[in-house]
């Protein structure tokens, strides 16, 4: 604080005027502005801007790397679009989408809305739902992989039991995408789970409160009233539950390297396998580009429908 | 009448008189669902202290006959696990501190200061948070790799491989995180400007109020920062498998899943692995959980 004191002496003595002219510079908006944003955004500039911007252009260049960049127009992406094993990668994400986003969500609101109550044993409860979320993705596959094992694997014990015969989860080419559906969902229905919780809060009770005087039962109760009333909500929830899926590397990796027979194939496993397996850096960025165009889209709808619901 | 029953129970939330499943079937189904969520952990654990013979029987024993932790010395001695671990542990904490560090100082700066340009720049940062790093993955790879005057690159980043195959290299993507500003922002936006003007009025200078008043008095939100800056370190795994080619700096995710395909089906061994992988986050998470709810409705939107 010795400016203060600064301050004082400039008051009566002019020649030390400089140094109240620092300090102004030094105290001043945009000085401070500029001190504490510098790191931040050229980090961010590097990181998260030039880069969309140079993906973009790398998607219409042939790049392997050693030699610069070659301009090639529009091949990469007539590649995506009609290429059998990168087409097919953007069904598979389609698909994986389909077939773990109604379940995985439907699933995560029953939970919330049961543990939305005062009962014993709530937050112990809620505890183990987000527990897989907290774990690795690795860790989670590593367990998977472990529990599908067609040999001495848990899954194939537990059926056994009930007298279905053992599969071979990741590699038969039709239980391979339905196998990471179940991973995807189990890992994911603690932080859905979580974002329902914060959205039932807004349910007004009496409007609860007057359905059941009027003779409603709960489940009436739940898919007439919450389910119409959390729409925006639940909207939120799958979009960025599938924007997660499009983001799912690490599980395809451990589980099935895109495989059997490119079943497993996702966008972000295209890319992976296109740049650092075949070091094709144009058509990996053009893949890119398609998925972020998807995930851009996707943003803005849950933008708009949290921003009309803020309205409402 | 609807006042009544906004009244708070015991527990501190509002008693309603909706119409209720009986407790019997909501505590059947919560359950059963609870043990399905955990059962694949208990599962880990249980492999990771059996005996070979238990772990490849006839019948699945979840309680083994004989503790055996045999498993835990030989994946350690299998992989370079205290190595490993060193290395996460660093990469972690360099993320840490300085997601919380640059994020609380941006934060700052866009909670309270007035300058030209600054909702171009604060925009322009909130339309990246849509941006997944997994689409950007290929620029940021060649940034690390042609890194000026790193691993032995030129000013141009010709020559050399760049951060390619260093913890730096790891780290680089992880210093600063859009979230967090936003984080911060919103936290001092609800400080209270009443204290900060009167410093202002003693005397105090601009930055002096951010570190003499703010920061102290920002735990909590630093708390969630830090809290989700682990995570995303700790579980991080598609960067450094691309970054990282030696064994020696490799994370704990990577040294995991090569461990993996190196040792084939030693699953007791992989199990301890992943014991040891998952157990400080889990601790971290079941003393923390407090602030990872606070901020855990966002988490959907993280980067």
């Amino acid at each position: 604080m010795n400016h203060a004191v600064g301050k004082a002496t400039v008051a009566v003595a002019g020649s030390v005027d400089w140094r109240d002219r620092l300090y102004r510079f030094y105290n001043s908006q945009a000085f401070v502005a500029f001190l504490f944003l510098l790191v931040p955004v050229l980090l961010l500039a590097a990181l998260k801007i030039w880069p969309v911007f140079y993906n973009l252009y790398l998607s219409f260049t042939r790049y392997e790397l050693f030699e610069p960049p070659r301009f090639v127009g529009l091949k990469n992406y007539n590649y995506v679009f009609s290429n059998k094993t990168a087409f097919q990668s953007i069904i598979n994400t389609l698909l994986f989408t389909i077939e773990a986003v109604p379940i995985g969500t439907a699933l995560a609101l029953i939970i919330a809305k049961l543990l939305d109550q005062s009962i014993r044993g709530r937050v112990f409860l809620r505890t183990l739902y987000y527990l897989p979320v907290v774990s690795s993705v690795v860790v989670s596959a590593m367990i998977w992989r472990w529990i599908y094992s067609p040999q001495h694997g848990l899954l194939n014990y537990l059926l056994g039991i009930v007298g279905i015969p053992p599969q071979n989860w990741l590699n038969d080419p039709n239980l391979a995408l339905i196998s990471l559906v179940i991973v995807t969902i189990w890992g994911s229905i603690g932080s859905n789970m979580v974002i329902f919780l914060a959205g039932l809060q807004d349910i007004p009770k009496d409007i609860l409160e007057a359905a059941r005087v009027d003779g409603a039962n709960p489940v009436q109760s739940f898919l007439l009233i919450t389910v119409p009333l959390m729409r925006p909500v639940i909207l939120f929830v799958v979009v960025t539950f599938t924007i997660s899926i499009f983001r799912n590397f690490g599980l395809i990796f451990m589980l099935t390297q895109g495989g059997p027979f490119n079943r497993t194939n996702t966008m972000v496993w295209e890319v992976y396998q296109n740049v650092f397996g075949y070091l094709r850096l144009g058509r990996g960025a053009a893949i890119s580009v398609v998925m972020l165009v998807i995930v851009l889209a996707l943003t803005l709808i849950s933008f708009r429908v949290l921003r009309e619901r803020q309205g409402a | 009448m609807a006042d009544l029953s906004l009244a708070r129970n015991a527990h501190g939330s509002f008693t309603t008189r909706e119409a209720r499943l009986p407790l019997i079937i909501t505590y059947v189904f919560l359950i059963i669902g609870a043990i399905v969520m955990i059962m694949p952990f208990v599962w880990m654990i249980s492999t990771s202290v059996k005996p070979d013979r238990e772990i490849f029987g006839d019948t699945i024993r979840w309680i083994p006959t004989e503790l055996d932790l045999q498993n835990y010395s030989d994946a350690f001695k299998q992989t370079n696990m205290p190595r490993i671990f060193a290395n996460t542990i660093v990469v972690t904490a360099v993320a840490v501190a300085s997601q919380v560090l640059l994020g609380s100082m941006a934060g700052y700066v866009f909670a309270r200061l007035h300058f030209r340009g600054k909702m171009l720049i604060f925009f322009a940062l909130l339309t990246t948070m849509m941006v997944p790093f997994e689409v950007l993955i290929i620029p940021v790879f060649l940034l690390i790799k042609f890194f000026p005057l790193a691993g032995g690159n030129d000013i141009l980043g010709q020559g050399g491989t760049g951060l390619i195959n260093t913890l730096g290299g790891v780290m680089f993507p992880n210093f600063v995180s859009v979230f967090g500003v936003f984080l911060f922002r919103q936290f001092y936006l609800s400080f209270p400007k009443e204290i900060e003007e009167a410093a202002i009025v003693d005397g105090c200078s601009r930055i002096g109020v951010y570190w003499r008043i703010l920061v102290p008095n920002s735990k909590p939100v630093m708390g969630t920062m830090a809290l989700f800056a682990f995570l995303w370190s700790w579980n991080d795994f598609l960067w450094p498998l691309v970054v990282v080619k030696e064994d020696s700096l490799k994370t704990i995710q990577l040294g995991l899943s090569v461990f993996d395909q190196e040792q084939g089906t030693a699953w007791a061994e992989l199990m301890a692995a992943s014991v040891m992988a998952v157990v400080p986050v889990i601790l971290l998470y079941i003393f923390l959980q407090r602030f990872l709810v606070s901020g855990g409705i966002t988490s959907g939107i993280k980067g």
